[in-house]
């Protein structure tokens, strides 16, 4: 029997155009026409230990059904359901207060992802350890480089350890040796973490690591499988779009 | 044993509790979530004033500077008020910024954080919140120049202080409320935002900012009349603190404040509940 950890069924969500004043009094929060579908009834079941791959060009609702699997967005018709603790890697560094030290960031930033206070505080050591920052650390973040401020999100947003990981384009980030040192941690954590979705567009690494790929175009998945014969299908399609 | 148990020990994604239990589910998250909020708290009160070579000492200086304008004003207007105006208006001045600031900063809660919005879940009754408690712990701050007061003019130091800090909280709390109720329909439209600048500009002189509860008894009808403001018992209270009294207003326009500021902050609840998810979908 197979254990499904996410469950999506049916998943429509729609966004809403922006409206005039008049049309807002008209139908207020109800969805007129001028809507548009993000995700046009997905269903898609993630069994516990997977490692599922979404592909699509841009705008298909990739990142739009990791937000809906995180909670982010509620859907408007069908479900979702999964089980166990979810992380969302997308925008490190969301939420860091530039006038508060790294340490400071480091605890703030980890109490939006969700860790208890005595979590953070005992991964602490490890995450300034990772981040490389030294003594910058305890110096105001607004002093940061970018990739320094990549390098301690990416510190405290991989000391969690979810049941479910959702990444979406995180791949990669700071100079090229911490490029590698982040590389190979996201690898850890995929390693780590009992199942995974990732949104990229490398598919090399893709075919490497996921063990089924989803192919979205325009909100609804065109092809489920082996990340080969997906790949292939989206390398079709987009010649055949082209052509056409 | 088939398929459908075994989805039975999936959760649904999402809140999905009822929008009438809302103010009781906010209570909860925010005790569960209390080490985020106080994190959260803590970056506003200190993002607010770091690169200032005065730092904290703003929260003191900026209604300081104010009421001094005020009372400059007033003289000219209707020349000499009695001796303790200046304090008034300072006191007025202090409580009612901690109702504006945490009207407007719940009423854009939704809308300035966008961007955390997008990426991490988490209730988010607790970005008002959070905004509005630290508009209450800053004013606290200011509320210390009511020490270097009481030395200049020999007020009393008693026990009837606690209302100082009762008057801010109330005012603090009712700007939550209000502004729960309309940060959802701010991020539809941004105009919220522009007309409630306007209504605390407004209120201003409506509330006993610049003139006080005996002021508006002096004019009859009018002290019946401005009772029906909430944020009339308020300012009062901490005014009325200040010189070491109990509030002399009647005691059922202080009740009705109370169950005023009660009411607003669970129909606020209720409705941020029920449109705040769809809400965030047009940021």
């Amino acid at each position: 029997m197979s254990n499904t950890v996410i469950s999506i069924k049916n998943v429509v969500l729609n966004f809403p155009r922006r409206r005039g004043i008049v049309s807002m009094l008209l139908g207020f929060f109800k969805n007129t026409k001028r809507i548009y579908t993000a995700l046009n009834g997905i269903s898609l079941d993630i069994n516990q230990g997977e490692i599922v791959g979404i592909i699509g060009t841009n705008g298909c609702g990739k990142s739009t059904l990791l937000r809906v699997i995180s909670g982010i967005y509620p859907p408007d018709e069908g479900y979702c359901k999964v089980k166990g603790k979810i992380s969302l890697l997308a925008g490190l560094g969301t939420g860091f207060s530039a006038h508060q030290t790294g340490r400071e960031n480091a605890i703030l930033y980890g109490s939006i992802l969700g860790y208890s206070e005595k979590k953070i505080v005992g991964k602490l050591p490890e995450i300034v350890d990772f981040s490389e920052l030294g003594e910058f650390i305890d110096e105001p973040i607004r002093t940061y480089s970018a990739g320094m401020k990549a390098r301690l999100g990416l510190a405290v947003a991989s000391a969690i350890q979810p049941d479910i990981l959702l990444i979406d384009e995180v791949l990669g980030v700071g100079d090229p040796t911490f490029k590698k040192k982040s590389t190979d941690r996201i690898m850890e954590m995929v390693e780590e973490a009992g199942t995974v979705v990732i949104v990229s567009h490398s598919f090399g690494m893709l075919s490497k690591l996921c063990d089924r790929i989803v192919l979205i175009d325009k909100g609804e998945i065109v092809d489920v499988g082996p990340p080969s014969s997906v790949i292939d299908t989206y390398h079709e399609r987009a010649s055949n779009r082209k052509k056409g | 044993m088939g398929l459908r148990n075994e989805a039975d020990f999936l959760t649904v994604v999402g809140d999905r509790s009822s929008s009438i239990k809302a103010p009781l589910t906010n209570l909860s998250v925010l005790s569960k979530h209390s080490f985020l909020v106080r994190n959260l708290v803590r970056r506003e009160v200190r993002g607010r004033y770091r690169n200032a070579a005065l730092g904290y000492a703003w929260t003191v200086i900026e209604p300081t500077l104010l009421s001094v304008v005020y009372w400059f004003l007033f003289i000219m207007l209707a020349g000499n008020p009695d001796e303790y105006y200046a304090v008034w208006v300072l006191i007025g001045v202090i409580v009612w910024s901690c109702f504006g600031k945490s009207l407007m900063s719940s009423v854009t809660s939704l809308s300035s954080n966008t961007r955390t919005l997008h990426l991490v879940y988490f209730p988010r009754i607790i970005f008002p919140t959070t905004s509005a408690i630290a508009n209450i712990v800053v004013t606290m701050m200011s509320s210390l120049v009511v020490i270097p007061i009481i030395l200049a003019y020999g007020f009393p130091v008693t026990i009837h202080l606690v209302m100082i800090p009762v008057g801010i909280f109330l005012a603090g709390f009712l700007g939550l409320g209000l502004g729960i109720i309309f940060a959802p329909i701010n991020c539809l439209q941004k105009d919220v935002e522009h007309l409630f600048r306007f209504i605390v500009r407004a209120g201003f002189f409506i509330s006993p900012v610049m003139w006080t509860y005996e002021m508006a008894l002096e004019r009859g009808v009018f002290g019946e009349i401005v009772l029906w403001n909430p944020m009339v018992a308020p300012i009062t209270m901490a005014r009325h603190g200040l010189i070491g009294k109990w509030p002399e207003i009647p005691l059922h326009s202080i009740a009705y404040c109370l169950a005023f500021a009660i009411a607003v902050w669970i129909t606020g609840s209720i409705v941020f509940h029920r449109f705040e998810r769809e809400a965030v979908k047009h940021l």
